[in-house]
């Protein structure tokens, strides 16, 4: 897809990011380019909980790539946090069973990704930690083997950083569930969707643009990493993943693009005119 | 590559890791891939959290940015790992600007020691290396071909257009513009042992699956076949050296085990950020204030088009295609009246990459933020997942990016930041850093033209926005620089008074020690800057060896 520095979406995002004047109601410009939550956290080292737990409920009983049910060990969440956290991703990227609206369309729930988010927090526990997936393919373009799958040794300055950076997230996890189950009357599971949707909004101490995120990229990411199951959330938006080592024929190229009209209403209409006005000319 | 073969016994240390398997081989193994996260994790690069920098935008910044400033790869091959690979010659004026354009105002503007000339054959010697690919028969005979000559033929041919790159060169050439394949270190064809690009569509900011896509690998691989001795995770932490002499490194391993190392001669080369700051921790003798300063990134501008009507397959090809260099023309229609207009003899632009997109995680995370400002009751949920499927800022997107050029300003440097450490306690760079009325003049007037081919190029909605804040832009994409052009600062020159290396990169004031990256730069050019780094490393070499 070829970003060079500075095309495409990442120029926009801060640019529409600076709207206006203290007041205007605009969002801090530094929050926006922090949304990947990889930024500017800080904490000091420390040991999380890993908990065992028993395979129970819906959370602990998701379709895995295989698409059957099957036992998982948390390696970072507990189990009341995982399902607060399967619920809350669920209402920020829903599924088919999560929104009318999202029939036929696999979302946060379908894709796993409280496995993408109980990886990354438990990222270090592993022999050799899960942050940095192996290469240089994976088995779904033409390689034998998935070497994506087993991943690679950290630096000890990464590892490091990575420490720091894990028990800091471990800290969020926990003060976001406890927020959101506060914010539920003691139970953010049984509040309901509106008022799940209305909490999340507040956005309680950051908690929900962490989340937002991690459930991105637990939705988009390679499924290495422990979402994206079956690739549900590259299919859901037309994006094949990783190509090697198959790659792309030179006439696939320069191919025309495919007739596909989109005629933007409500949100993408706004998006578009937001756009629109933030050019510098 | 040229120090091993005239057989001087080389030791690299390198501060990152090896992520190659078999170095040394013509086509190492490598664990490069096709991966978004790993990429936004920094696989390759340092970590903001253990390493960062400082940036700031004057002197009295009143709220200087810690984290990620400017990150290139810290890894075995550098920079090169993961880079857009455009490989453009720079063009003779920018060897000789204070000769040819003259002064301006303010800014440090100084000829380099040698001119474009001298340079050709070491930059086809480079070209030959990499195996660039391009097609002299579509290059501009003006500007581009005027002010960079070339004789002969490229190794092999441009690669295919990618569709994104084909409109924008569409609505570049409905402006009278002249768009072209872009130099590009990428195989079209298999080179020295290494294969044909196969257009994966995970180039810029990735590492290379494949390694179609090398760049410093290529020279390294000479080195160590040539008996170099190259060392990972090795963290220089000290230039020693007494009188006029360099005599070795402290350098410190893995496990962070202090080492010294003595050498007849010590050649930097970790980047102008890192080089500066190792200079700066070593004392290296700086009688006139120069060392750091005259830091330059280019003043980059983003042009966008959205295509309402149709899907652009992003996700296919190699990095950005085609180019657009009409800009970088100090005497482009209306340039030079624009300029006196802003008080200045002229100013330039740069060229302009044009044509890609962004991944699908970029992508989900700008629709993030945008929520928040579009839908701020329910920033999330199904409005969410449909603008992911309509994919107006992936599928539907053309990026431009424009290289605008960079004065050298003896206030724009790097030095040791007073309070910030990195994990082992020492100070970090700090970047002090603005445009000055040069830029943000040039800008002014090119910002329009930009929007104008994102317009022409049939995008349905089309904009243009600068990348950095400035006084005439406060709204930009960015506050911290991310251009990976990083010059300056250890300027070459052959006035001990106006620069910090000699004609060949060798420090005024240490027989033996030479720098050899970005930071020799004594003007910024109006293009990508690897290739011209390279050749004038190959040529000073040659007469160090």
């Amino acid at each position: 897809m070829g970003v060079c520095p500075g095309a495409g979406g990442a120029a926009i995002l801060a640019s529409v990011a600076d709207p206006g004047p203290p007041g205007s109601g605009g969002i801090d410009r530094r929050d926006l380019l922090k949304a990947g939550g990889l930024l500017g956290l800080a904490g000091v080292l420390g040991t999380g909980v890993i908990a065992e737990v028993a395979v129970a409920s819906r959370v602990a009983t998701p379709s895995g790539p295989a698409g059957g049910a099957r036992s998982y060990r948390w390696m970072a969440l507990s189990a009341h946090e995982a399902s607060v956290v399967e619920e809350a991703a669920a209402r920020l990227i829903p599924g088919p069973t999560d929104d009318a609206a999202e029939a036929g369309h696999p979302g946060a729930r379908e894709a796993g990704v409280v496995y993408y988010i109980d990886g990354l927090l438990g990222a270090l526990t592993a022999a050799t930690p899960k942050v940095f997936a192996g290469g240089p393919f994976s088995n779904r373009h033409g390689s034998p083997t998935d070497e994506m799958a087993r991943f690679l040794h950290l630096t000890p300055v990464q590892h490091r950083a990575w420490a720091e950076r894990v028990a800091s997230l471990r800290r969020e996890y926990a003060a976001g569930v406890a927020a959101l189950d506060a914010a539920g009357g003691g139970d953010f599971i049984g509040a309901g969707p509106e008022q799940q949707d209305r909490i999340l909004a507040r956005d309680p101490g950051g908690f929900t643009t962490l989340l937002f995120g991690h459930a991105i990229e637990g939705m988009y990411s390679n499924p290495e990493y422990g979402g994206n199951r079956n690739e549900v959330g590259w299919r859901d938006i037309g994006f094949p993943g990783d190509s090697q080592p198959h790659g792309y024929k030179p006439a696939q190229v320069d191919a025309p693009g495919v007739t596909d009209p989109y005629l933007p209403v409500g949100v993408a209409a706004a998006l578009l005119d937001l756009l629109r006005a933030s050019s510098g000319v | 590559m040229v120090l091993a073969r005239a057989g001087w016994e080389v030791t690299i240390l390198e501060k990152g890791a090896n992520r190659f398997s078999g170095l040394g081989r013509r086509l190492p193994g490598t664990t490069f891939s096709n991966d978004e996260l790993k990429s936004m994790r920094n696989f390759e690069l340092p970590d903001p959290l253990t390493e960062p920098r400082v940036f700031r935008t004057s002197d009295s910044d009143p709220s200087p940015q810690v984290g990620e400033v400017q990150s290139l790869p810290q890894t075995v091959g550098g920079g090169t790992v993961h880079w857009d690979a455009k490989t453009p010659r720079f063009w003779d004026i920018d060897f000789a600007k204070l000769s040819m354009l003259g002064p301006i105002d303010g800014a440090g503007v100084i000829d380099w020691p040698f001119d474009y000339a001298t340079l050709a054959p070491f930059y086809e010697e480079v070209e030959s290396l990499l195996g660039v690919a391009g097609n002299v028969s579509d290059m501009p005979a003006h500007p581009t071909l005027a002010h960079a000559p070339r004789t002969g033929h490229l190794p092999m041919p441009a690669g295919p257009g990618e569709l994104t790159s084909l409109k924008v060169a569409a609505g570049a050439r409905a402006m009278g513009l002249h768009p072209f394949p872009a130099l590009m270190a990428a195989n079209t064809r298999p080179h020295d042992g290494r294969p044909a690009c196969n257009n994966c569509g995970f180039c810029s900011s990735y590492g290379c699956p494949i390694l179609a896509r090398v760049g410093a690998l290529a020279p390294l691989t000479d080195a160590i076949r040539n008996g170099a001795d190259l060392m990972p995770e090795s963290l220089v932490t000290r230039l020693n050296w007494k009188g006029t002499r360099a005599n070795g490194v402290t350098w410190v391993d893995r496990t962070g085990r202090s080492h010294t190392r003595t050498a007849d001669a010590v050649v930097v080369s970790a980047m102008a950020f890192e080089t500066v700051r190792l200079a700066m921790l070593s004392d290296l003798p700086d009688p006139h204030d120069l060392m750091g300063r005259y830091l330059m990134f280019h003043w980059f501008s983003a042009g966008t088009g959205i295509f309402l009507r149709e899907k652009l397959h992003t996700y296919r090809g190699r990095s950005t295609s085609h180019v657009v260099d009409d800009f970088a023309d100090p005497d482009y229609p209306g340039a030079r009246a624009a300029a006196r207009d802003a008080g200045l003899p002229y100013f330039r632009g740069g060229t302009i990459e044009i044509g890609g997109s962004q991944p699908p995680i970029s992508e989900a995370q700008t629709y993030q933020g945008l929520l928040k400002l579009l839908a701020p009751a329910k920033p999330f949920g199904a409005e969410f997942k449909a603008l992911m499927r309509a994919s107006l800022l992936r599928e539907r997107l053309a990026g431009a990016n424009f290289i605008g050029e960079d004065l050298p300003y003896a206030a724009n440097r790097v030095d040791l930041d007073p309070s910030v450490k990195d994990w082992r306690g020492v100070p970090v760079a700090r970047i002090t850093y603005g445009p000055g009325i040069h830029e943000q003049a040039a800008q002014a007037f090119y910002l329009p033209l930009l929007a104008e081919m994102m317009k022409r190029s049939g995008a349905d909605v089309s904009l243009a926005v600068p990348r950095m804040p400035s006084a005439r832009f406060p709204i930009a994409s960015g506050t911290v620089p991310d251009t990976d052009h990083i010059l300056g600062g250890m300027r070459m020159g052959d006035d001990p008074a106006t620069s910090v290396t000699d004609g060949v990169g060798r420090h005024h004031w240490l027989d033996n020690l030479f720098v050899a990256d970005g930071s020799l730069f004594p003007t910024s050019g109006g293009h990508n800057p690897t290739l011209t780094i390279m050749a004038t490393v190959l040529r000073n070499t040659r007469q160090w060896a």
